[in-house]
């Protein structure tokens, strides 16, 4: 248990610091030259969507991998309630809250 | 005047309030349910969340926890989780310039989305009533993702029923922003890619392993067919 502890310790230490030096990097690298270098404003546009779609991706996969399922309806139905009342309502917390209420009703019933 | 901007800067934040709250909560819930055995895990939960102040860092973080990830990899992925905050202190440099050193560091520490947003709208013209302004968003806004986070941890610790499933919040979260990114065109093509790039590594890698060569993948598209991706964002 000890060891668990240091371990995730370590986890939201270095998390947490490579945030904050990302957070910092326009003020350490930049102070003085307030032009953004064209190719990391590029990359920050594109990586942006790119890395969201991609973390969907791998959710929906350790989802039915945690479930032992190829591919499970569970993740479909409550995905699609979630985009769709987002497009609808545009209300991220209400999108949210459904989408998981739907989920945990789904995976504990049937 | 530092009456005044306590009152605003509450005001102001106060749909930030409502979101953390909600959210740092639901991210403490799936804190006590995946990782029960983790000891004091609401203290667990006040202590990240005020070192990282990151809502889906907060959320995946959990999972690596859980899953047992390598060391390194966590500096890659969290970089390209919380890129875009690499963008956001640019706009903020001229003023934060040449104010104590420990401020300046509290600002840069606590600047998520929400916060910045709201220090980019704030157009005191006075540049020290401006700093004030922002650190008491940066503060508020703090106390908000903190108290989320640890009332939830406590709340999971304690719920009666059955929290099988509760992790679907993370996706849920995921697929809400990546939906709002699609509304507007120039974001289509960059989704696309990492879509791709994610199923390819999947194909290739396990579930725990993917993320790395799709972020991998994907940077490279990125970067050989810059010209493309310019073209089409300039086009539409």
């Amino acid at each position: 248990m000890n060891s668990t502890l240091t371990y995730a310790f370590l986890i939201v230490l270095l998390a947490s610091l490579t945030t904050v030096l990302l957070r910092a990097f326009p003020f350490i690298a930049f102070g003085r030259n307030k032009e953004t270098p064209p190719l990391i404003r590029y990359l920050g546009s594109v990586i942006s969507p790119a890395a969201i779609a991609m973390l969907c991706v791998y959710c929906f996969c350790s989802h039915w991998q945690s479930r032992g399922v190829p591919a499970g309806g569970a993740e479909f139905i409550a995905g699609t309630v979630v985009v769709g009342l987002q497009l609808w309502k545009r209300n991220p917390l209400l999108s949210i809250l459904a989408g998981t209420v739907v989920y945990m009703i789904l995976v504990q019933q049937f | 005047m530092k009456k005044k901007n306590w009152q605003s800067a509450f005001k102001n934040t106060l749909p930030v309030m409502m979101g953390y709250l909600a959210m740092g909560a639901a991210a403490g819930i799936v804190l006590a349910g995946t990782l029960p055995r983790l000891p004091a895990t609401p203290l667990w939960g006040t202590v990240s969340s005020a070192l990282s102040i990151s809502g889906a860092l907060q959320f995946i973080m959990v999972g690596w926890i859980k899953e047992g990830i390598a060391l390194t990899d966590v500096v890659l992925l969290t970089i390209f989780l919380n890129l875009r905050y690499a963008m956001y202190g640019f706009s903020l440099i001229e003023r934060f310039e040449g104010i104590p050193r420990w401020k300046k560091w509290y600002l840069i520490w606590t600047l998520t989305d929400e916060t910045y947003a709201l220090q980019c709208a704030d157009k005191r013209a006075d540049k020290n009533d401006s700093v004030d302004y922002c650190l008491k968003v940066a503060f508020l806004d703090h106390c908000y993702w903190i108290s989320g986070v640890t009332l939830g941890a406590l709340a999971g610790s304690a719920l009666p029923f059955d929290c099988k499933g509760i992790d679907f919040a993370m996706t849920a979260l995921f697929l809400v922003i990546l939906t709002d990114q699609l509304r507007e065109k120039v974001n289509r093509l960059p989704a696309l890619t990492g879509f791709g790039a994610a199923l390819l590594a999947r194909i290739f890698f396990s579930v725990d392993r993917m993320l790395i060569p799709a972020m991998a993948v994907m940077t490279l598209v990125f970067l050989l067919a810059r010209k493309k991706f310019e073209e089409e964002s300039v086009k539409k």
